[in-house]
């Protein structure tokens, strides 16, 4: 498919315009996979793909399409869609501990993209999706730690260590869910030959 | 559900916020959120708080969609509430019961960290409660200008919000289809290790992105041959207009501001 529109480096194609909005809204989809797919709830905890499909934004639209993307993602529940986790949205979500996640998944894009743009590989692939959690649990965190300090002045009770405490339990499923990212992306990505 | 989908929380009215303009709602809350940290006395909070409810009684929103607001963060509120009491050591000794010991410090720390948060939560909800996603696109894209200066593609920002929003019932609804297509080709979803589940999500990731990416191809499609060549020029359907009410409002917020300088110790 091709478009007529002058194929600039700098300006952005109508169709990578549409692109970045409709992979916005997959994120919703991720990020309530659950309500659709009942299977994804494993051991009462319901999985999110939030994290999946902020990576594959990275492997499939590139470093700034992917990054735009996710960009719109946030702004869109910042205005009141209900496409956060849980079908949450709205201006009030600025001050969930948690939304440092979503903020960080616009880097985790960035990054995802930057690293697999010069080399294809499958194993790339995947390197760039763990590399791209843990990215997401560095900023995710620590956005934590200091929303937490900022809105509800914490107590010295509350130590930075609480704050990993407290994160660190879902990691495992999300290194495994960044490995699948990987190879499907790889995978994917043939098929839509977006790049 | 498919309406509660389109429109988010927006809850449609004919108050006095509703009908402001949503560019000065926008500047409204983001002072709002800076000028709640001034208050540090009880007479502060006092008066963040009747501020706060006077909005709320101006917007005519049920309170029941306020306190809904509330839920994914009253286990938190809760949480730090406690902490404060219980660890805060300072001032005059209230309780004392076994280990437990409650002081003047803490209780008044912890009323007041809850009653910051409240005025907070209840502030940004009547932003998203009085306005639709698709004005607050609109006014982010006219406050969000002087950025086009660091390369912020603002307009096309605005737009893919726009669009994003729309597709957001189109691909619900397609995902459910593909989810029972797949059930009735006889996809065993609902058994088996995480490893066999996580692998079922294939068949409904593909052609979810197949389609998602096809619906996107054919929209640029359309939108090139009606002629859309980007911001430059182009003229809007929905118009923003500012005026006394607008105006006003962001005076209230001024001798908020002013009085809360005044009245903090």
């Amino acid at each position: 498919m091709t478009t007529s529109t002058v194929n600039s480096k700098s300006k952005l194609r109508t169709v990578d315009l549409v692109y970045c909005a409709l992979f916005a809204t997959l994120m919703m989809i991720g990020a309530n996979i659950t309500s659709f797919a009942p299977f994804m709830v494993v051991g009462g905890v319901p999985i999110t793909l939030q994290a999946f499909f902020a990576i594959l934004a990275g492997l499939v639209l590139g470093s700034r399409l992917g990054a735009l993307s996710i960009t719109v993602y946030m702004l869109i529940g910042l205005a009141g869609a209900p496409v956060f986790a849980r079908f949450g949205g709205g201006f009030s979500q600025i001050l969930s501990p948690t939304f440092g996640f979503v903020v960080a998944f616009i880097l985790v894009a960035f990054i995802v993209g930057k690293i697999v743009e010069n080399n294809r590989s499958k194993k790339m692939y995947i390197t760039a999706a763990i590399i791209g959690v843990i990215v997401s649990y560095l900023i995710g965190t620590n956005w934590m730690y200091a929303a937490y300090m900022l809105w509800f002045s914490a107590p010295e009770a509350f130590t930075y260590k609480m704050a990993w405490l407290w994160m660190i339990p879902p990691l495992p499923k999300d290194l495994i869910l960044a490995v699948f990212a990987g190879v499907f992306g790889h995978r994917i990505q043939k098929v839509l030959k977006v790049r | 559900m498919m309406e509660k989908m389109i429109f988010g929380r927006f809850m449609p009215g004919d108050s006095f916020v509703h009908k402001l303009d949503p560019r000065s709602k926008l500047l409204f809350v983001f002072a709002f959120i800076i000028i709640v940290f001034l208050a540090n006395n009880p007479v502060t909070y006092a008066a963040l708080f009747v501020f706060t409810l006077l909005v709320i009684f101006v917007s005519r929103i049920k309170l029941y969609f306020l306190i809904n607001g509330l839920k994914p963060v009253i286990i938190l509120m809760a949480f730090t509430f406690l902490l404060h009491i219980f660890f805060t050591k300072e001032g005059e000794l209230l309780y004392h019961w076994k280990f437990i010991s409650i002081y003047e410090e803490g209780l008044k720390q912890g009323i007041f960290i809850s009653i910051r948060f409240l005025v907070l939560v209840f502030m940004t909800s009547i932003l998203t409660l009085t306005t639709s996603p698709i004005s607050i696109t609109d006014g982010l894209e006219v406050l969000l200008n002087p950025f086009k200066k660091l390369k912020l593609p603002v307009h096309e920002l605005a737009l893919m919000m726009s669009i994003s929003l729309r597709f957001i019932p189109t691909l619900m609804d397609e995902t459910d289809k593909i989810m029972k297509a797949q059930m009735a080709r006889g996809s065993d979803l609902s058994t088996g290790p995480i490893k066999e589940r996580v692998k079922a999500v294939v068949p409904l990731l593909v052609p979810l992105f197949v389609s998602a990416f096809k619906r996107a191809e054919d929209l640029a499609t359309a939108m090139e041959v009606r002629g859309y060549r980007g911001g430059e020029g182009r003229t809007r359907y929905r118009q923003l207009k500012w005026d006394s009410k607008d105006t006003l409002a962001i005076l209230l917020l001024v001798a908020m501001t002013a009085l809360l300088i005044t009245l903090r110790s």
